[in-house]
């Protein structure tokens, strides 16, 4: 029965958009947006569902005095901060869009510490490119030859060496075997994608009702 | 607090910016501190965006106005359906929480499949259905487009033995995947340089510049 | 010369010859020239065909590791709309900073058009969970998905949400995004409600979405930070005070045109060290057969 309901309610809610799709009934439609509607309150309440599991882990870390445990404390004192502002308002009904301090904490602490988080892969990749780009066969050869006219084609210099012809050259690259080859990639995802999703909405993949009765 | 023209927060975001830069020296505790900042804010974020965005506007607030108008004690569905998803935490109900989660991937599953083949299988298919006879360079560029396609399709066809002509036909597609990934590994590099750009910027413009003019 | 200590040169001297070649144009501006291609005009053209009675949904599924790219592009995109009049309605899908994006653009740019009204020219619905659940949702109505807007006041009596009720009111769809929620407004929203739909995206994601523009999903792809300086040009040669706009010092450093100077050395740089490494491989493969 734990294990029967579940997969019964995946069948009929996951045919239902289906369903709804290929019936343009009335009915049918204002039920198929009755369920859009709530999945956008229930994907809210899914979106912090890591935190319990990091609060946990992060507690077990510190009261053991495991490795790297501060960190631990620096991590949740951060959380409980970015937290506290996040609903204060809410909970005092003093604010009904953000809390100004909340915006401030976003703005100069996250921003920045996503932003440059992700800078860094410029010089991974600049030191990949030094490293590992080697011409070792044809399809390396082909690989090497596509980015550097996409490369050139990219940025001014690029027309500037050959007088105009390396944008056009990069776009038509893009669009031709560029887009041939992601179409292929596209379809070929898509169609597993599809076939995967039949496989759950009829039960036959139920790893995402984890283990156990 | 101000000081030279620079204020606080550009001061804590100029700290944290290089902390986070201090990696590529080595790893260390300045780095760490901000790596855990990240992470922990980060989480808070999402605490924050979800409460003030979603749940307050669109549960909370209709529930509090009025419980029978607009059949809004419906609402009280989504709202234990939500709850139920941390049941799993709990060991004795973690059952509980596949209710939950049927409905949640049930409907994201159901979605998925329509918006794969409606939205990706067909158009893409129907595009690739060009015109070859026309005569003319855009009748030869539709050929590649085809050429291309079917190549790399078969490449990924792996129940068959990639032998004979199929092997061929496969070698090709791989030759369109390489010029596709060159072109992403060249896009790529111009993503990372304009994130390392919008960074060093911040410093220049908005921290040292201000800091040397006072 | 020690070609095995050539080919492997420490990583650090790598990262300090992208740090300089990254530096240089930031303080001293070269101001390279760029030439508009045709996935960018796509856009600009079918703003240009639009007026003030018509509404674009402007969403912002970005965040702050995509602010360099998709910031520009956000500026010039809202400038063009506003300048026209257009009506826009901007929202966020994207969880991590995407509804911050939009309140700092937002208030930007609204403070060149002071003759808009907020609620009645432009409005900012603010974020909604679920990805796809919000966008299907908006094809019955708009009002229900976002009930407030981003401060939490009510959308309910607002001239632009009364009048744009869903997507047949919506002549254009524009989604600045990172990852794959570009790609959702094109086979979901453009696929099953037949809405044009144009995405600004991050540079990874560009090579991809030129399957979708050849296959006419999406209308416009505008690639990384040479698709946001691109459409800098154009709104720029057509409407003078625009580009009046970017040629104030403050806006200037932060234009997608400028960052062009900072990709053109930085390219340079790589392509120089992809060249040379190879020159240095085969030598010691020739060295390692002699």
């Amino acid at each position: 029965m734990r294990r029967t309901i579940p997969l019964v309610l995946t069948f009929v809610v996951g045919m239902y958009p289906v369903f709804a799709f290929f019936v343009p009934h009335n009915v049918i439609s204002n039920m198929n947006q009755r369920l859009d509607t709530y999945l956008v309150i229930v994907a809210a309440f899914a979106l912090p569902l890591g935190v319990v599991n990091l609060v946990g882990m992060n507690l077990s870390k510190i009261k053991q005095k495991k490795s790297g445990w501060p960190y631990s404390i620096v991590l949740l004192a951060g959380l409980a901060v970015m937290a506290y502002f996040g609903v204060v308002g809410v909970i005092t009904g003093q604010y009904t869009g953000f809390h100004p301090t909340f915006e401030d904490l976003f703005e100069h602490m996250v921003s920045p510490l996503q932003a440059t988080m992700f800078s860094l892969l410029a010089f991974y990749v600049a030191s990949a490119a030094y490293r590992a780009f080697r011409a070792r066969n044809v399809e390396a050869t082909i690989l090497l030859i596509a980015a550097i006219v996409v490369m050139l084609g990219r940025i001014p210099f690029g027309d500037m060496l050959t007088g105009g012809n390396m944008t056009p050259l990069s776009e038509w690259l893009m669009d031709k075997p560029n887009a041939a080859a992601q179409r292929g990639i596209i379809i070929g995802a898509a169609l597993g994608a599809a076939s995967m999703s039949i496989r759950v909405i009829l039960g036959i993949e139920t790893t995402y009702l984890g283990k156990g009765e | 607090m101000e000081a030279t023209g620079v204020s606080i927060w550009v001061w804590v975001n100029a700290f944290l910016t290089l902390c986070i830069l201090s990696f590529l020296y080595k790893d260390n505790p300045f780095f760490r501190f901000a790596e855990s900042l990240f992470a922990g804010m980060s989480l808070g974020y999402y605490i924050g965006i979800v409460t003030v965005q979603t749940l307050q506007p669109n549960l909370i607030a209709p529930l509090k106005q009025s419980f029978t108008a607009n059949y809004n004690f419906l609402l009280l569905i989504p709202m234990a359906l939500g709850i139920m998803l941390y049941f799993r935490y709990i060991a004795r109900v973690a059952w509980v929480a596949r209710i939950a989660l049927a409905v949640y991937i049930g409907y994201y599953v159901g979605v998925l499949m329509m918006q794969k083949i409606h939205g990706q299988v067909i158009p893409q298919t129907r595009d690739t259905i060009m015109p070859i006879t026309t005569g003319g360079i855009d009748a030869l560029w539709n050929i590649l487009v085809i050429v291309g396609v079917f190549s790399v399709l078969i490449y990924f066809y792996f129940s068959i033995e990639h032998k004979g002509i199929v092997g061929k036909l496969s070698r090709v597609g791989i030759w369109f995947l390489m010029i596709s990934f060159g072109a992403s590994f060249g896009y790529t590099i111009m993503a990372r340089i304009s994130l390392l750009m919008g960074r060093f910027s911040f410093l220049v413009n908005n921290w040292i510049r201000p800091l040397i003019s006072g | 010369m020690d070609i095995d200590k050539l080919l492997y040169i420490d990583r650090r001297i790598i990262y300090l010859l992208v740090a300089i070649g990254a530096l240089i144009p930031i303080i001293k501006p070269i101001g390279l020239p760029v030439v508009p291609t045709d996935p960018v005009q796509g856009l600009f053209d079918k703003v240009e065909s639009l007026g003030p009675e018509d509404a674009v949904v402007i969403s912002y599924d970005y965040g702050p590791s995509s602010e360099p790219e998709l910031n520009p592009m956000s500026e010039a995109i809202l400038r063009h709309c506003f300048t026209r009049r257009i009506r826009v309605m901007i929202m966020a899908i994207f969880p991590l900073g995407g509804v911050n994006m939009a309140i700092r653009q937002v208030e930007k740019i609204e403070a060149e058009f002071p003759g808009l009204v907020y609620g009645d020219d432009y409005v900012n619905l603010g974020y909604k969970d679920g990805g796809q659940a919000p966008m299907k949702a908006m094809a019955v109505s708009i009002e229900e998905v976002f009930p407030t807007d981003v401060e939490g006041t009510s959308t309910d009596g607002m001239p632009i949400v009364e009048e744009i009720r869903n997507y047949d009111d919506v002549a254009l769809v524009i989604s600045l995004a990172t990852g794959i929620i570009g790609e959702w407004w094109a086979d979901l929203v453009n696929a099953q409600f037949d809405v044009p739909v144009a995405v600004g995206c991050t540079a990874v994601s560009a090579p991809k979405y030129y399957a979708f523009f050849r296959s006419q999903q999406m209308i416009a792809v505008l690639g990384g930070l040479r698709g946001a300086a691109e459409y800098e040009e154009l709104v720029k040669r057509k409407y003078p005070k625009i580009a009046a706009t970017y040629e104030k010092p403050e806006q200037k450093v932060i234009s997608a045109t400028t960052g062009m100077d900072v990709q053109s050395i930085i390219h340079v740089i790589i392509i120089a060290f992809i060249v040379f490494g190879n020159i240095m491989f085969f030598a010691s493969k020739k060295k390692g057969r002699g």
